[in-house]
Parts: C-alpha cells; sequence; structure tokens
C-alpha cells in the first residue's frame, strides 16, 4: 500500500483509520483482528498527537507505513516528536476498581499493547518509530 | 461514518443516542452532551450504543468524567452494544461501573 503522510493533528485520526482498515481488509485480517488493529494505531497516533506535539506546542507530520508478507501485516507510525517507547508506560493496576475510584491514564496505551499480535518501538535517526504487527489468518 | 451524539433529557433520565465513530477528535462532543445532562441533574444516564461502530479509550474517559460530573450513584446503562466495542469496555473493566443490557425500556 502507499505511504501515507499526515500533519500531528486530532483531525488526522480519521485518515489514518481509513488506511488501517483499508491495509487490514487487503491482509484479510477478521473483522475482531483489523478492529483491535485501527484501535491499537489510534491510541498511538492520539498519544503522537497529544503528548509529542500539541502539548509541547510542536508543529509536524506523522507518516503511517504498511506491508503485507505472507504471515503478517505491519503498520508503522513515524514521527519526530521527543523520543517515547509506550512499553515503559505502566500498565493500569486499578481495572477493576469503580470507576469513581479510579486513576482513569494510561488506558490508549494499555489496549493498544494489548490488542495486537506483537508491537515493537525503536528511535532511529531522532525518529520515533512504532510497530504493529498482526498475525494473517492462513490461507485454505 | 461521521460520529454523532444526541441527548434527550425525560425527566431525570437523559438518553444519549451515539453512532459512527468516537475518537479522540470527536470526545469532545460526546463530553458536551454530558454536561449539558448533568447540568440538568439527572439520576441515570442512558447511552443507546447500536449504531457506534467505533470507540477509543477517549470515549471510556468521557464514561469516567460523566461518573465525576453526575456523581457515583448515578446509573449509566448502556443498550446494545456491538461486540468489538463491548471487548474494549470489558477489557478495561468498565463493565464493573456500568450496566450493559441489549434492550431498554424505561420503567
Amino acid at each position: 500500500m502507499h505511504v501515507l503522510t499526515v500533519p500531528a493533528d486530532l483531525d488526522s485520526l480519521d485518515d489514518v483509520g481509513k488506511y488501517v482498515v483499508e491495509a487490514a481488509s487487503q491482509a484479510g485480517l477478521d473483522r475482531k483482528a483489523a478492529y483491535r488493529l485501527r484501535l491499537a494505531v489510534d491510541e498511538i497516533m492520539t498519544n503522537i498527537i497529544n503528548y509529542g506535539h500539541t502539548e509541547v506546542g510542536l508543529t509536524g507530520d506523522v507518516t503511517v507505513r504498511s506491508a503485507i508478507e505472507a504471515d503478517k501485516l505491519t503498520i508503522i507510525l513515524e514521527d519526530r516528536a521527543r523520543p517515547f517507547d509506550p512499553r515503559e508506560r505502566p500498565e493500569p493496576e486499578d481495572l477493576d476498581r469503580p470507576l469513581e475510584e479510579r486513576n482513569i491514564g494510561g488506558l490508549g496505551v494499555y489496549l493498544a499493547l494489548k490488542g495486537v499480535d506483537h508491537f515493537n518501538y525503536e528511535y532511529v535517526d531522532q525518529m520515533n518509530r512504532n510497530i504493529f504487527v498482526m498475525y494473517r489468518p492462513l490461507q485454505a | 461514518m461521521a460520529f454523532t451524539c444526541t441527548l434527550t433529557l425525560n425527566n431525570e433520565v437523559a438518553h444519549i443516542t451515539l453512532a459512527g465513530e468516537l475518537d479522540a477528535a470527536v470526545a469532545p462532543q460526546f463530553r458536551a452532551k454530558i454536561e449539558e445532562a448533568a447540568a440538568a441533574k439527572v439520576t441515570r444516564l442512558v447511552l443507546f450504543m447500536s449504531e457506534l461502530e467505533y470507540m477509543a479509550s477517549a470515549g471510556l474517559r468521557s464514561l469516567a468524567f460523566a461518573k465525576q460530573k453526575m456523581g457515583a450513584n448515578v446509573d449509566i446503562y448502556m443498550v446494545s452494544v456491538q461486540e468489538t466495542v463491548a471487548e474494549t469496555i470489558t477489557m478495561t473493566g468498565f463493565h464493573n461501573s456500568v450496566i450493559m443490557v441489549e434492550s431498554y425500556d424505561e420503567a
């Protein structure tokens, strides 16, 4: 699939969502797997926009790449905000507690990392690379 | 599909119908409706979700916001939640704090 470059702005979430849904369809992911992938990319993209850009007054672009191989679909988000590895964020510990007693942060990263088959992060050439992998169903 | 969010107030019960895709970009629209309902001092919030195809964690945070604004004793009902959306609600433990039902009839 083509490479998508969008401004780091919440208005871009819709375009990125459509891109991921299209890639998932081309890769033959089932409905639930496609949904979890779209959710994962959407959550990390939202963090890149809010914490990497808006909160620190930075403007920039995010590039979305995809690769379909025999056994897997990979989606990569690339941005030039300060380094942030989502895997370093502690998992929420109070998921079973009533809402009014909970600390509500960290849910997006939690859903992203739990939802994909494999997640990887690297910081290369002053660039964050968030890498999402879903295994494709075996072809009959 | 574009997100829509409509509020109706029936005495002390707020009905909000959600449709389309609820991400961080449109979550403020949902929050605005919750604030409107909270200002009317409702005792129950009923969310009709059969047409809601997608919900990110920004939607979950709006629900936590509703509990804060309205008070912990206001019951939140979720009606006809799609399976994929329900999975997110369950994974994050929110199902413990809301009442998920297949259909809703005002008693």
